[in-house]
């Protein structure tokens, strides 16, 4: 197993080069995702999160750049990723256990039918139940089911939970949570909810307008940034702003400390969601890249 | 078995309320030397919370000496904590003078500040910020 | 971490689920196989030796009240005309399905792309689903062929209002630039679906293009074997496949006409007397030029299935491949 499970170099994809809609779906995007973290994919709606999901699945192919999916070039370690699309396809109709069974005859050799069958069943599935009859949450379920089944070394997840109630979410993110627990599956998650994600993950990849934002290991991102208020008039210089507010004669701002904060500022820690709202915010704030920390090492 | 309950909406952080929560068991004796603590597979299966997380606190724990790691098997309790077990005088003595606030006319949350006061009256505070915590996370002996 | 066992050698069985997932159309296709070549074991037996009976029935009677079997005679006529176009459809039929049904939709809702992340590529993927159904395309298609081919010949020399060989819809159907226009359907459709339009523009591009290519066949069908020439007297007679016809004029030179062949209006004879007719000349070709006519024409429709193929290979792997990107 390689030690790093993504790694994007000037990473680019255009769409549509003779449609009108043409224009970059993702651009200069550069960054390295160790093997072994659950990340989270965040941004807006249309940021580009899917395309880049996508291209690590190996189902387009990146118009300029590379992307590496395990060690070499996407679409050729297709046995080792699973991939669960934003709009969960499956066959209509199949039924739920025609679906797991397809699954174990497109994976042969790698197929765990134990895991799979256990995963469908949490949601008190009939297995003899067409998939055209489940309900969008089941239906998640079994995608989740057919694609944990294939035992992935990468998992890509795009928007996983968005149809789920909490209570199911709760269980799939604790099944999810275990799968990399017990077998360092790099589990990469796309949301527009950060909240959603924010204890599951440990590293993060912002995604806005296309470009890749912030991206790192979540606890050095919020160490390596710092919620300060101080007086209006102060100069913020060296520190790199990512975003200000003046009101009255107090300054509130978020920056990235270049050297020790003056002992007269009130300063803090950032929350998550604090941190990306303040980047998706001010989109000319450039973009920062913390030094992941070597995975940790599993407890089975 | 030790079960972890997280509360997302704390303010403190994930991996603290794990170490709480274990140091809680310690004191209480549900857990006690040589027991085995949940493994992080367990933790996260049913707390949908992150890996790492779960061995970052425990690795909190194995720094302050209270439980070790051993490979292959999982992590073990080492010592108990405080000599306040649920049986002992002491509890029965807080479940007496409890009853008493209670008859006395104080509600839940009058009960927990009167509490929290004498306690910060004894103790200093524990975990005053979570940076301060994350700054050991790494060349710890194992 | 758990070190995951390599994969195991083995290939994934795609086709079995592509059956399994195709099952109510590959029941109909079989349904209609095996009616249409029922019913023409049918026409080429009893139906073909009643009509045969009836004609001879006819011919042989000289006074004015004849007694023969005209039922007979319609019902072959009819039933032949039926299958006949049944046969034609064919390729209509495997491109609609194919445009719609095998790669349209699947593009269409996700379904593809579920396929290409489990532990196939993509192309892999495409090719078991040309494969399969181009074999069950040709074996159909090709036993509806023979079988017509079979009824017509049962009916040659013994009735009277046999369609000739030459005649378009006979001509088609009894030969296997069909079975070849099928295949041709059955790639254009697949193609078309890949191209994410949806599944109903697919079809109809599909169907499209299926018409067209028969009509661009037919068109240079006359043109694919080197042609003969009769000159005949006026008026003129015969027959075969026509490619050219018109006037001799009395220095032996030929001027092209198509709408005098078989008149006599005074049109017609106004212009034989202002060319100075002498005959009437016809490039045409004889049956003997059946089989190098339908055996060209099925070469060039499979060259350019393959070219489709080819093509639709191209485009999925462009979108899909294994490129590492190129820097502009």
């Amino acid at each position: 197993m390689t030690d790093t499970a993504l790694e994007a170099a000037a990473l680019g994809k255009r769409f549509g080069r003779l449609r009108r809609s043409a224009g970059w779906a993702l651009r200069d995007c550069s960054f390295a995702l160790p093997a072994g973290r659950v990340c989270a994919v965040v941004g807006p709606n249309g940021a580009g999160k899917s395309t880049l999901l996508a291209l690590a699945a190996g189902l387009t192919a990146p118009t300029e750049g590379s992307l590496t999916v395990l060690g070499g070039p996407a679409g050729q370690a297709r046995a080792r990723v699973g991939f669960v699309a934003q709009d969960k396809p499956l066959y209509p109709q199949l039924t739920v256990a025609e679906t797991l069974r397809m699954g174990g005859d497109l994976n042969p050799g790698r197929w765990d039918a134990r895991a799979a069958e256990r995963i469908a069943a949490g949601g008190d599935l009939d297995p003899k139940a067409r998939i055209r009859a489940l309900s969008g949450g089941q239906r998640t379920r079994v995608a989740l089911a057919l694609a944990l089944g294939k035992r992935p070394e990468l998992l890509l997840l795009d928007e996983p939970m968005a149809d789920l109630d909490p209570l199911a979410r709760h269980e799939l993110m604790g099944v999810l949570m275990s799968q990399a627990a017990q077998h360092g599956t790099t589990i990469v998650m796309s949301s527009h909810v950060v909240a959603e994600l924010e204890d599951s993950c440990d590293h993060l990849l912002l995604i806005g307008g296309g470009r890749v934002r912030l991206a790192g290991d979540i606890d050095a991102l919020l160490e390596t940034h710092a919620r300060v208020s101080a007086a209006a008039d102060t100069d913020l210089a060296p520190h790199t702003v990512v975003e200000s507010r003046t009101t009255g004669r107090q300054l509130s701002a978020l920056i990235r400390p270049a050297a020790p904060l003056p002992a007269d500022w009130r300063t803090g820690t950032p929350s998550l969601e604090e941190l990306v709202l303040s980047y998706l915010r001010n989109p000319e704030a450039k973009a920062a890249g913390a030094p992941a920390k070597s995975p940790e090492e599993s407890v089975a | 078995m030790l079960e972890y309950r997280i509360d997302r909406h704390s303010g403190v952080a994930t991996y603290v309320q794990i170490v709480q929560q274990t140091k809680q068991a310690l004191r209480l004796g549900h857990l006690e030397p040589g027991d085995k603590l949940p493994t992080a597979r367990e933790v996260v299966e049913a707390t949908a919370i992150n890996p790492n997380t779960v061995l970052k606190a425990y690795r909190e724990l194995e720094r302050e000496g209270l439980v070790e790691a051993r490979r292959g098997l999982g992590t073990f309790v080492r010592r108990g904590l405080g000599a306040a077990p649920a049986d002992s005088p002491l509890n029965a003595e807080l479940d007496g003078w409890t009853a008493k606030a209670r008859a006395a006319g104080l509600d839940r949350d009058d009960v927990a500040a009167l509490f929290t006061a004498v306690l910060d009256k004894h103790f200093a505070p524990q975990f005053p910020e979570r940076t301060a915590a994350t700054q050991h996370s790494q060349g710890e002996p194992s | 971490m758990t070190a995951l066992t390599p994969p195991a050698p083995g290939a994934p069985h795609l086709t079995r689920w592509l059956i399994r997932l195709h099952r109510p159309a590959l029941l109909f296709w079989t349904a209609v196989v095996v009616t249409v070549s029922g019913v023409l074991l049918w026409l080429g037996g009893p139906l073909a030796d009643a009509s045969a009976a009836a004609w001879r029935a006819y011919d042989a009677c000289q006074a004015s009240a004849c007694r023969y079997d005209q039922a007979a005679i319609l019902r072959y006529k009819d039933v032949y005309t039926y299958t006949t176009y049944a046969v034609l459809a064919a390729p209509f039929l495997v491109a609609a399905w194919a445009g719609a049904a095998l790669t349209g939709r699947e593009v269409e809702t996700g379904t593809a792309r579920l396929a290409w992340t489990q532990s196939t590529s993509p192309l892999r993927w495409f090719a078991s689903r040309l494969a399969l159904p181009a074999a069950v395309v040709t074996a159909g298609t090709g036993l509806l062929v023979l079988l017509h081919h079979l009824a017509w010949s049962a009916g040659r020399g013994r009735i009277d209002t046999l369609e000739s060989w030459y005649d378009p819809p006979t001509f088609y159907a009894n030969g296997p630039v069909v079975v070849a226009l099928a295949l041709a359907g059955l790639v254009a459709g697949a193609l078309a679906g890949l191209l994410r339009r949806g599944s109903l523009p697919a079809l109809a591009a599909a169907l499209g293009f299926t018409g067209l290519l028969w009509y661009g066949v037919q068109q240079a069908m006359p043109h694919l074997w080197t042609k003969a020439t009769a000159v005949t007297g006026l008026p003129p007679t015969g027959g075969g496949l026509g490619v050219d016809e018109g006037i001799v004029t009395a220095t032996g030179a030929h001027v092209s006409n198509l709408t005098c062949g078989n008149s006599e209006t005074d049109d017609c004879l106004a212009l034989y007397d202002k060319f100075d007719a002498v005959g009437w000349y016809r490039d045409y070709h004889p049956a003997s030029h059946y089989w190098p006519l339908q055996l060209t024409a099925t070469a060039l429709v499979l060259a350019l299935t393959a070219l489709l193929t080819l093509l639709a290979f191209r485009l999925l792997h462009r979108e899909t491949g294994l490129r590492t990107g190129r820097s502009t």
